[in-house]
């Protein structure tokens, strides 16, 4: 599917980096980064039509059959920033501006110590002539680890007081999924790449299992009111079941801090017992929202209030001496 | 000494069956992205197949028997072993760390590789078919491409991000100089008379001319933007150059020192491979993920076959000689 799909951006990309990418990067001299930049080239152009291919599909079926009727989408407007920063390649070109360097040495520095990155591969014979069974060993790995990391952003004060700003959209919809603190996302890139270079995912593989789980977050972020019933939502993340998630009073603020973590397979849920299959549709946000708290409107707004919860957090923890 | 692998891939072996049985003159692209290989019929211009191969493969070069051809993944720390011939798998040699690029000296004693991202060149014997370290060698940041004396005694290598080209003595595995070059200095070759290095300045229009004794610049040949990898022409005399930027590829006399020609190859050529009967040069379009075939007659595109993301290193047995 990944081969078909790049295909089709292929020409655009193509003539993208070589019209405008290619000649900057040789001007500037940083002719070393054109490969990873022809990357992010096909990255952007992808991202982009993956926008267009998810409001095609689902936007129609939030017109239809939506688990929320709203008077106005105004509240829903500023998401559509957030997801055209993130799947233009504008914010993850920051993150890697700021990363690279630094996984650049921790690369270096762990193959110099004589680590070098198990290949998968390796250890299952077979593997290699199965690319497929690779790709889903690796989505498997990626989806378990980002459930626990899932569970950190809202375990630990500091770090909600900036996945808050996720969660503090009460119109969710399908463009929601990428509502992140530029902080918490720039964590959440420094994650990825630090397992990606523990378990060594090749970069083709990676970037499919990215464009996987983004096209189900969207559909899980969608104000859509339907799940993939009984069987179906214990496999796969539904909207519905997502919806708990982000449900006033049960998704964070519920029994031990929240349930239904899990970005593709519930069964870490099932697991580690944070499943909630409960069949309803709760509206969306964070309990002191109902009692005027302010979360911000626009993207600065948002931004910078977190920011100011997380300084009052990590103030808060200091610790004091008589 | 690095150890073999004792898992042999027996589906891998499958995969290949097919083309063994070809028995088709076969080239192999190095799908750097895609980390496989696709293999083409070069009579027909069909892709036979594409077959994993390890992690971010991005060179290849036959052993000095020309009995294996080895691929280098960068990313998997590993050497692929296969046949030249037929692509049957043969053997994987585990812990080479950060194979980026690998060659052979001329005596075939020595097997180098430059370790891209560690800012390195690893020197290895060669002895029977096995490899035994000799000695890393730190440089700096980011070894690239490589070249040799014709008496194996030294071996030149581009240091890409710091613009350097340095030139290391073989038998004491040390540095003898280094100099300073253009910006991004990357593929780099010995006239036959051993005294001249050409370089490809990549981040720059122009081949850098250095003697082999000392390093020192003594002419530019502008050739066109994102001057970048050799291959010769088999005549002794002329080299191609690709200019991944200005997609256009140059032939140069090096007798002379002078460009003879400049004609255009789409999309970002940059690895090449040259028929043995000179009609044809088969190179990598690393901008549009094909192999571009050059009719050297015409200096037009003959065919475009489409291979997999980012191919780079490009090989087939029935190829000029490299000289």
């Amino acid at each position: 599917m990944m081969d078909y799909l790049y295909q089709l951006i292929e020409p655009l990309q193509s003539w993208l980096f070589q019209a405008l990418v290619l000649p900057t990067l040789h001007s500037l001299g940083f002719m070393s980064y054109a490969d990873g930049a022809y990357d992010a080239t096909g990255i952007a152009v992808l991202g982009i039509a993956e926008v267009a291919l998810i409001y095609a599909l689902i936007r129609p079926i939030e017109a239809l059959r939506p688990a929320e009727r709203w008077t106005d989408r105004r509240g829903a407007r500023v998401d559509v920033l957030y997801t055209l920063l993130y799947r233009s390649g504008a914010l993850p070109l920051l993150f890697f501006l700021l990363l690279g360097p630094l996984l650049n040495s921790v690369d270096i520095g762990l193959r110099t110590l004589g680590y070098l990155p198990p290949n998968l591969e390796e250890l299952i014979p077979g593997l290699q002539a199965v690319p497929l069974l690779a790709f889903c060993c690796y989505v498997v790995i990626i989806d378990f680890s980002l459930y626990w990391f899932h569970r950190a952003q809202h375990r630990l004060d500091w770090w909600w007081a900036l996945h808050a700003v996720h969660h503090s959209q009460r119109q969710m919809s399908l463009w929601t999924d990428d509502r992140n603190h530029v902080l918490d996302g720039l964590l959440h890139s420094f994650w990825l790449a630090i397992l990606a270079l523990l378990i060594g995912v090749p970069g083709a593989q990676f970037a499919a299992i990215i464009f996987l789980m983004k096209l189900v977050e969207s559909l899980s972020h969608a104000n859509v009111h339907f799940g993939f019933g009984p069987v179906g939502d214990r496999l796969l993340v539904s909207p519905r079941y997502h919806r708990v998630h982000h449900g006033i009073g049960v998704g964070h603020e519920g029994q031990a801090r929240g349930c239904n973590f899990a970005t593709l397979f519930p069964v870490w849920d099932i697991l580690f017992r944070t499943a909630n299959f409960a069949p309803v549709y709760p509206a969306t946000g964070i309990r002191d929202q109902l009692d005027g708290a302010d979360y911000g409107r626009g993207f600065l707004a948002q931004q910078g209030l977190a920011l100011r919860r997380m300084w009052r957090v990590m103030l808060r923890a200091r610790p004091t001496f008589p | 000494m690095p150890r073999r692998s004792c898992l042999a891939p027996l589906l891998f072996a499958l995969a290949l069956s097919a083309a063994a049985s070809a028995r088709a003159d076969i080239a192999f692209v190095l799908n750097s992205k895609d980390d496989d290989m696709t293999l083409i019929d070069t009579t027909t211009y069909q892709v036979i197949k594409r077959v994993p191969t390890g992690k971010e493969p991005h060179h290849l070069m036959p052993t000095p028997d020309n009995k294996e051809l080895i691929i280098a993944n960068a990313a998997g720390n590993d050497l692929l072993v296969v046949d030249p011939i037929t692509g049957e798998f043969k053997r994987r040699i585990l812990r080479i760390p950060d194979p980026y690029h690998l060659g052979f000296s001329p005596d075939q004693h020595w097997f180098v590789i430059t370790a891209n991202r560690l800012d390195r060149t690893d020197i290895y014997r060669y002895e029977n078919g096995e490899f035994s370290l000799a000695k890393r060698i730190p440089m700096a940041k980011t070894t690239s491409h490589m070249a040799f004396t014709p008496d194996s005694r030294v071996v030149f290598i581009t240091v890409q991000e710091s613009d350097q080209v340095a030139a290391i003595d073989l038998p004491t595995q040390t540095v003898r100089w280094k100099v300073g070059t253009g910006r991004q200095p990357a593929g780099i070759w010995v006239t036959p008379d051993g005294k001249h290095l050409l370089v490809g300045m990549t981040g720059e229009d122009y081949v850098e001319v250095l003697t082999v004794a000392d390093g020192q610049r003594i002419k530019k040949l502008v050739t066109g933007k994102g001057a970048h990898n050799f291959l010769p022409r088999g005549d002794g005399r002329h080299v191609f150059l690709s200019n991944r930027v200005d997609n256009t590829i140059s032939i140069i006399d090096m007798k002379s020192l002078q460009v003879v020609e400049t004609f255009p190859v789409p999309n970002g050529p940059d690895d090449m491979e040259l028929k043995s009967d000179g009609s044809e040069l088969w190179v990598t379009s690393r901008w549009i993920n094909r192999v571009s075939v050059i009719d050297l007659q015409t200096k037009k595109l003959k065919h475009s076959i489409r291979v997999g993301r980012s191919p780079h290193g490009l090989y087939f047995h029935d190829h000029a000689p490299r000289r």
